[in-house]
């Protein structure tokens, strides 16, 4: 079953698109990692799908709803960022059982362990807490709600180190005991990857590309080595990312078009093959050109 | 075997990945199905595993040894004397 089905979804502020004909669609219980760069239109997707704000032009289905304005998409699909706004007046613990009477699937005993386990003050108020802390509670609110929908935007910033570990764990076992849909959207891609089993990749507002993680993995690989033979070896492939990294020496992303006997060509010839890490890859095919910052600082 | 979701838990991975790193090893004859109970390693399992690490792992290894001492204008027999060495050195221990 689809949960999230879209076709050229556009959405407009004022005059600048934030997203442009988008179309894709999402599987039933997979989690889905939402990657692109800053201003890419990341939080205005996720927000349209939470049903926060209208699409301009377009359409966009989530569990065979519009989700605009729709009550049900609020009881199943949850929107956890870092501004979640909570009452002011109410302390932490009156906030989780608050939650309880919005969310149909909600787990008070989950809740309660992971507010224990973070060693929260239940007196606190939501507003007093730390940017990591306050990552944290909404966290919690965003596992305990087991949304058939859940949507986790940026989840961990201002996280420390083993507070990220622990999230990444909890939301797997979570998920392993109760499938659900899961987005999940980082610029730490590196930290998720192994979490992910589909990859949405936007760019200027748009699909660049959707395909299981596995796949990703294998869509691109790096030469390094000499100018004139690693452009013998690339020149009838797609060109991802250059760079020279001293005068003789070319190191270049390539599209993995599958050929096999390219490995012993380079080895023949003393390129270098390796893979290339998912979030480097990301980043190059999300660039605006197909150089790099040093090009910046190149004169010519 | 450990379930995929076993799997799954133990090294914080997508359950999903894991089914695929299972399938693989069922591909490769490792391990194999049995209906309703799940993954069990296959009596030609080991001899397997043993195998591919000899003839890919270490061979791997060995050829990125040469090309090494090669670069370093190293002869077969200095080479051949280094590793001679080394395995007195780990026989003693």
């Amino acid at each position: 079953m689809r949960v999230i089905e879209c076709s050229n979804l556009t959405k407009t502020f004022f005059t600048k698109k934030a997203l442009n004909k988008l179309s894709f669609s999402i599987e039933e219980n997979k989690i889905t990692g939402l990657i692109g760069r800053n201003g890419a239109g990341k939080t205005t997707l996720l927000k349209i799908i939470a049903g926060f704000i209208k699409e301009t032009s377009g359409e966009i289905k989530v569990f065979s709803e519009k989700p605009f304005n729709n009550l049900n998409n609020s009881a199943h699909v949850i929107y956890v960022d870092d501004h979640m706004s909570f009452p002011s007046t109410i302390p932490l613990l009156e906030l989780l059982k608050v939650a309880e009477s919005f969310y149909p699937n909600w787990n008070r005993d989950l809740a309660m362990r992971l507010f224990e386990y973070f060693s929260f003050d239940p007196k606190t108020y939501h507003h007093r807490l730390s940017k990591g802390k306050t990552s944290t509670f909404n966290m919690i609110i965003g596992l305990a709600s087991r949304c058939s929908l859940t949507i986790f935007d940026e989840p961990t910033t201002g996280m420390d180190e083993s507070v990220r570990k622990d999230f990444y764990k909890a939301l797997l076992k979570d998920y392993i005991a109760y499938p659900r849909s899961i987005i999940l959207s980082s610029h730490h891609l590196s930290e998720i990857e192994d979490l992910l089993e589909d990859v949405l990749l936007i760019k200027d507002g748009k699909t660049y590309l959707q395909m299981p993680i596995s796949e990703l993995k294998e869509y691109a690989f790096a030469l390094q080595g000499n100018n004139g033979e690693v452009f013998k070896l690339t020149s009838d492939k797609e060109v991802i990312f250059k760079n020279h990294i001293a005068s003789n020496v070319t190191y270049v992303i390539v599209k993995n078009d599958g050929s096999k006997n390219l490995l012993q060509q380079a080895r023949h010839a003393g390129v270098e093959i390796s893979p290339v890490p998912l979030s480097d890859l990301c980043v190059y095919l999300t660039n605006e050109t197909n150089g790099g910052i040093e090009d910046v600082f190149n004169e010519n | 075997m450990y379930s995929q979701y076993q799997l799954a838990e133990m090294y914080t991975i997508n359950p999903a990945t894991a089914a695929k790193g299972l399938n693989l090893l069922v591909d490769e004859k490792i391990l194999y199905k049995k209906r309703g109970l799940g993954l069990f390693v296959s009596s030609t399992g080991k001899e397997i595993i043993i195998n591919k690490r000899k003839n890919f792992t270490l061979k791997g290894l060995v050829r990125e040894l040469v090309i090494e001492a090669k670069q370093l204008q190293l002869s077969e027999k200095e080479l051949m004397m280094m590793i001679k060495e080394l395995y007195e050195e780990e026989d003693k221990q």
